[in-house]
């Protein structure tokens, strides 16, 4: 606001000079200049106090921040020594069993085809616990070679497979909740492979497939 | 003022970090890894691979797979 009238001041002083008037222009600022300076005070006053309670409250946001990352902090910290306790309390009863399988083939004449079936049991509970918490298995045979789930081990000509598929699993990967935890180890078709692939509509046409 | 990020560009891994306040954070990759290998791969059909999945296919496509890089910088090309 004083911008403005301090503006228009200068304009008004510059006019002055031009009409030739120039005690005119030496008196007008003078009539301004006491009014001007203690409003100008006062705005001054208004801004520095203004200046203060904003550095203030910047100050008290930044503690705020502050105590917010700590108090964060704490919880990541917790919530990391805890996050498995679920997760322990489902597998117990896994080791249980294996426990008891283990016990059960130290026996003497011990039933092969029983110790079997435990194992069998025992690795279904373990499935069912790992899907329970959102692991899932990346098996991948047969499916197209995919650099984000899989891990190449070697290449190797296949006539039967497509070029760039899998064809065999050396160690399944696994993805919790959609993060991959381990790549399943995978040996890929090389680009030679593919030669008795049988055709499908979109094929080039296999040589030996044309009459 | 505009965030302040450390690079550790290294011959066989990466990472990256940010200031928070004075407190450096390391930034997590999109696989929840906190260093990245330094690779970088070109696919068919022109996709770029970087980090783990490029150096997972590396076997499948050695000729447009790139590592240790850095060694190369600075020299005569």
């Amino acid at each position: 606001m004083s911008k403005k009238n301090r503006e228009n001041k200068d304009t008004v002083e510059q006019e002055q000079p031009q009409a030739g008037a120039e005690q005119a222009a030496e008196a007008e600022p003078k009539a301004l200049e006491a009014p001007d300076i203690e409003a100008l005070e006062k705005e001054l006053n208004e801004a520095e106090a203004k200046a203060t309670e904003h550095w203030e409250h910047v100050l008290r946001l930044q503690a705020e921040l502050e105590n917010t990352r700590r108090r964060a902090e704490r919880d990541v910290q917790g919530a990391h020594k805890y996050a498995l306790e679920k997760f322990v309390n489902e597998l117990l009863p896994v080791k249980d069993s294996l426990e008891m399988g283990e016990a059960a083939a130290q026996v003497e004449d011990a039933d092969l085809e029983k110790v079997r079936e435990g194992i069998e049991l025992t690795l279904k509970m373990m499935s069912d616990v790992m899907s329970k918490f959102g692991v899932a298995e990346v098996n991948p045979v047969g499916q197209p070679f995919n650099p984000d789930l899989h891990q190449a081990m070697s290449m190797q000509d296949v006539p039967d497979a497509r070029p760039n598929t899998v064809v065999a699993v050396y160690q399944k990967g696994y993805q919790l909740n959609d993060r991959l935890v381990r790549p399943a180890m995978v040996v890929v078709a090389s680009a030679n492979s593919g030669a008795h692939v049988p055709p499908e509509g979109d094929n080039g046409g296999n040589i030996d497939e044309m009459a | 003022m505009g965030k302040i990020i450390g690079i550790d560009l290294g011959t066989t891994n990466s990472c990256v970090a940010v200031m928070e306040g004075d407190k450096p954070r390391v930034i997590e990759n999109s696989e929840g890894g906190r260093t990245t290998p330094s690779i970088v791969a070109y696919a068919e059909e022109g996709e770029v691979l970087v980090g783990q999945p490029a150096k997972r296919q590396a076997v499948t496509n050695p000729k447009n797979t790139l590592f240790a890089i850095k060694r190369l910088i600075g020299r005569k090309f």
